[in-house]
């Protein structure tokens, strides 16, 4: 079942249009929301959590209309917005405590998880400490900390690693692929970081002046047209292409001892033909895999058509 | 030995009770005035707001005390306590602690929201199940509940000590609805503050501006009081020996309360039912027979303040968005 389900949603800010007649699925699991800037990603999120009206269309966030149900959907819903921001004044476990309260846990309660997710974000030494003196790593940890404390059903992540310097940015990444898989929290990550989203979620939504180009599995956008194969040799073998190629496939391209052949059939199949080449040229396969692209080459195909 | 933690820090799911998403604001307003008494200086300046009780606690203490040892004690106090105009001696009480009430509205109320505009702090109460009524509603009442706190505390010490000590003077007799008049006296005015506050804050980014922009609004119009009650001291001297000055004696009586300090002091005048009398009664010499600064209407007095704190509050429900567009 979707966590959230967006029909004909079309947002205006006055004459331009963040969101275009938008129809998508959000899945269970971890979802990645890409696109340039200005593509609608996070007028995408606002509109889920209530903030901003649609003009036309609606939708659904964890059953519950966006349009007429933005406290009840803000209840069960994580935000970690992409500034920064917190409740001056307040040491990390008070702030923490009072995002659980206002979300409607008691106090008690609220403080308990609290140190709980405190301790899970890696700021449990730190957690006496106005928030105002943190880093902007810890900033950055805290306002995942305060999107968590309820334990929402869905977290909604808005650049979550922005301004991150390379170990902080492992560490988040770390952070949020293990909230994200096997602890019954749906995420939503909006960015345009691509290796961010390919390395954290499982599926991707890619926006493009707040009209959808592509979405599903990243396993699936990154597979190539045909589905060519990789294959690797011990040592460089022009019987064994030669082979190959009178045996049906075409070599698309090669590179020292890897050469990608596209071949009909399923993989199974084309490796057996394969197999059966190098066995017949004494060829020896060292890897094998169904070739793919990057992410990047995925989005960038999507956005540009 | 082994290296990990002792406690299991890995992510539990709360399973654990949350309240309907209703009544945020209640939230907000217990965590505004939990932080606001935290602060230390607050308790100075509560102790300066109480100084004319204490003041005044002190000289009854001492006067009774002196009569009790005294030849012909009796008759000087009761010469002494016959001339105390009770609900005046909180009318006094109020007008001198108008300043203090300023500094700790300040002190509690001018980061407000201005802080919280500074920090983005709004986004974060906006993403959990609260709205910007729940926010301006959570914090005018957190800020308004602490300035009635402050207010009442010197003023229930004073009614305690003098309801207990002197009812048979005529504490209560001499007018039984006071104890009914302070308690509406005292939220018209805290709510009055509250609201300037709450208004004030919204617009700017930082606390400090925002205090400092307060300030200037009350000292500024606080002098051009000063002004009028010195013109209208100054007509008193000099009413009769020259001119007939009613019609500028009544621009005076009114532009007297043309100012923050002013409205809550018309404002006590006309909920305590009084013009006001010189403290213990007693009349300096020069000034004899001298009137004070009439009571205003009281309704009209309400009137200006309930649209001047409509005003305040309209300003911050506009600047409080939940996200900022740009168009």
């Amino acid at each position: 079942m979707p966590v959230a389900e967006i029909r004909s949603l079309t947002v205006r800010y006055g004459t331009l249009t963040a969101l275009d007649a938008l129809t998508v699925d959000i899945p269970e699991g971890c979802v990645g929301v890409l696109g340039p800037n200005g593509a609608g990603k996070t007028t995408l999120i606002k509109t889920l959590l209530g903030f901003l009206d649609a003009d036309a269309g609606g939708g659904t966030a964890l059953g519950l209309d966006i349009a007429l149900q933005g406290r009840e959907i803000r209840q069960r819903v994580g935000l970690m917005p992409e500034q920064d921001c917190h409740i001056p004044g307040m040491s990390a476990v008070q702030y923490v405590a009072y995002a659980g309260e206002l979300a409607g846990m008691p106090s008690e309660q609220a403080m308990r998880r609290a140190h709980e997710v405190l301790e899970y974000c890696g700021l449990g030494e730190a957690r006496y400490r106005n928030v105002e003196t943190y880093s902007t790593g810890m900033k950055q940890r805290i306002k995942l900390a305060q999107a968590l404390v309820h334990g929402p059903r869905l977290l909604l992540l808005d650049e979550p690693t922005n301004g991150l310097d390379p170990a902080g940015r492992e560490e988040m990444l770390e952070l949020i692929r293990s909230i994200s898989h096997g602890k019954n929290v749906n995420v939503v990550v909006s960015s345009h970081l691509l290796p961010d989203v390919e390395r954290i979620c499982d599926h991707a939504v890619v926006l493009v002046r707040g009209t959808l180009r592509a979405e599903g599995p990243i396993r699936e956008l990154k597979k190539i047209e045909g589905q060519p194969v990789d294959v690797e040799l011990k040592e460089a073998s022009g019987a064994f292409v030669n082979a190959a190629l009178s045996g049906g496939a075409q070599l698309l391209s090669s590179k020292g001892f890897s050469y990608r052949f596209q071949a009909p059939g399923t993989p199974d199949e084309v490796l057996r033909s394969l197999f059966q080449a190098a066995q017949a040229t004494g060829a020896q396969i060292r890897g094998f895999a169904v070739a793919e692209r990057s992410l990047e080459d995925a989005f960038l195909e999507a956005i540009h058509g | 030995m082994a290296s990990a933690p002792i406690a299991d820090l890995s992510y539990r799911d709360y399973d654990g009770p949350l309240a309907p998403p209703t009544y945020r604001w209640w939230v907000i307003a217990k965590t505004t005035f939990r932080n606001s008494i935290r602060r230390k200086g607050l308790w100075w300046l509560l102790l300066f707001s109480g100084m004319y009780y204490f003041v005044m606690l002190a000289i009854l203490f001492f006067v009774d005390q002196f009569a009790a040892n005294a030849r012909d004690g009796e008759q000087m106090f009761n010469a002494f306590i016959g001339r105390i105009t009770w609900k005046t001696e909180f009318l006094h009480g109020w007008s001198t602690a108008q300043m203090w009430f300023l500094l700790i509205t300040l002190l509690i109320g001018a980061g407000a929201i201005a802080n919280d505009n500074r920090a983005n702090a709004l986004l974060v109460y906006l993403s959990k199940p609260c709205d910007k009524r729940d926010y301006l509603m959570g914090k005018w009442v957190g800020l308004f509940l602490t300035l009635l706190l402050l207010m009442s505390i010197p003023i229930a010490l004073f009614f305690a000590y003098a309801g207990l000590s002197y009812s048979e003077y005529g504490f209560f007799s001499q007018d039984r609805t006071v104890i009914l008049r302070l308690l509406v006296m005292m939220p018209l005015g805290a709510a009055f503050y509250a609201s300037l506050m709450i208004g004030v804050s919204s617009l700017f980014n930082q606390g400090r501006m925002a205090g400092a922009a307060m300030a200037a609004v009350y000292f500024l119009t606080a002098f051009f009081t000063k002004l009028m009650e010195g013109a209208w001291t100054v007509m008193q001297v000099d009413e009769g020996a020259r001119r007939d000055l009613s019609p500028i004696k009544n621009l005076v009586a009114n532009l007297y309360y043309a100012s923050i300090d002013g409205l809550q002091i018309g404002m006590a005048k006309g909920v305590l039912g009084t013009d006001g009398s010189p403290p213990f009664g007693i009349q300096p010499r020069r000034g004899e027979g001298m009137q004070f600064v009439p009571a205003p209407d009281l309704a009209t007095v309400l009137a200006i303040m309930a649209a001047i704190s409509a005003l305040a509050l309209w300003v911050a429900w506009k600047r409080i968005r939940a996200v900022e567009v740009v168009k």
